[in-house]
């Protein structure tokens, strides 16, 4: 069987893929604690009918993790839904800052994986663009998944955003095995089909530890 | 008699409540949050089920997996994972997991694999104990 060859189209679909993957899998872990704790809910029900007094601080500590476990479970889909809306106009006006954080949002369980941390840089001032908002999140995903490879565990990567002329840099920082990775190792080719269709640029700077993609004319 | 049981998983919420519940069906549970101190936990052995998460950060649940059968073959591991591929269950299994189970577990199914996993190891600790009965008996020459 041959398949259409469309680098970017294919890219894109690989990355929503791991993404509601990755995302599902959270919310799987939620709910699997939601669950337990309402069946423990159960168990101290049992006792309590059996005659057994349970201390009140006990439903406390299930009440709580119940909330827990559901505020991180609304957080989750609230993410999936804007990463799933980023497909709503090929090209549109959006709030960089914004994306990047949603960037980092959905890139947490990968970078705990490998035992890496991920923190946004805050901007002085709001950042917007003109760009394809799910096609850079593809490019900016990928950035991600070979900044994990190229940082020991145990490291933070900081992301951030600058503006440089009419241009703007999305930074890679700590990446702290970068200079130890093989030059062909990114961008691969539907990387640098995304850089062209969103007329951006890379650049790994080893020895700093950074990466940088600009993109040109905001 | 009482199930040792050793529960791994990073998710501490679920580690914690998971403990309790076992432990009020009368089962003797160690909880671990990483692959490595799981890794000591199997050390300092005598466990009849360890229940392992598939995806954990670091070492994953088959290298963990791969590690305790190395270091114990008779220990019997129910792999639970929040996300089953049938590739995943067929390579645990070929690995020799026990058995396989998807996040959020049934605790009674949970309960019975675990009673299946402790009749599974006293019979293959029997059977070693025979085996090197018969053969001390052998090279002795008796």
């Amino acid at each position: 069987m041959t398949l259409p060859s469309d680098p970017i189209g294919l890219a894109g679909l690989q990355y929503f893929g791991r993404t509601t993957a990755s995302v599902s899998h959270e919310l799987k872990n939620a709910l699997a604690i939601i669950k337990e704790n309402a069946g423990l809910l159960n168990d101290y029900l049992l006792l309590a009918e059996k005659g057994t007094t349970i201390d009140p601080a006990r439903y406390k500590t299930v009440a709580v993790r119940i909330e827990d476990q559901t505020r991180r479970a609304d957080q989750l889909i609230r993410n999936m839904n804007r990463f799933a809306h980023s497909v709503d106009s090929p090209v549109q006006s959006v709030v960089l800052d914004d994306l990047v954080a949603l960037l980092a949002a959905l890139s947490l369980r990968e970078a705990a994986m490998r035992q890496v941390a991920l923190t946004v840089r805050p901007t002085q001032s709001t950042i917007t663009v003109t760009t394809a908002p799910f096609a850079l999140l593809t490019l900016l995903g990928n950035c991600i998944t070979f900044a994990l490879a190229a940082t020991q565990p145990g490291q933070t990567i900081t992301l951030g955003i600058a503006p440089e002329g009419h241009d703007v840099q999305i930074l890679f920082d700590s990446l702290t095995g970068l200079a130890d990775m093989p030059g062909e190792a990114f961008p691969k080719e539907s990387d640098k089909a995304l850089l062209t269709a969103l007329n951006a640029r890379f650049k790994a700077d080893g020895p700093a530890g950074r990466m940088v993609i600009t993109l040109s004319g905001r | 008699m009482a199930e040792k049981v050793l529960l791994v998983d990073d998710e501490k919420d679920f580690l914690s409540v998971m403990s309790e519940r076992m432990a009020a069906r009368g089962m003797d549970v160690t909880a671990a949050d990483s692959a490595e101190e799981a890794l000591a936990q199997v050390e300092s052995g005598g466990f009849d089920a360890i229940v392992l998460d598939l995806m954990m950060p670091g070492m994953d649940g088959i290298e963990t997996l791969k590690a305790i059968k190395q270091r114990n073959p008779t220990l019997q591991v129910i792999l639970l994972t929040g996300h089953a591929t049938l590739e995943k269950g067929i390579e645990a299994m070929k690995l020799g997991a026990m058995d396989f189970v998807e996040k959020p577990a049934d605790l009674d199914q949970l309960t019975q694999k675990i009673k299946q996993a402790q009749a599974k190891k006293m019979v293959l600790v029997e059977k070693r104990m025979e085996e090197k009965l018969k053969s001390i008996i052998t090279s002795k020459g008796w």
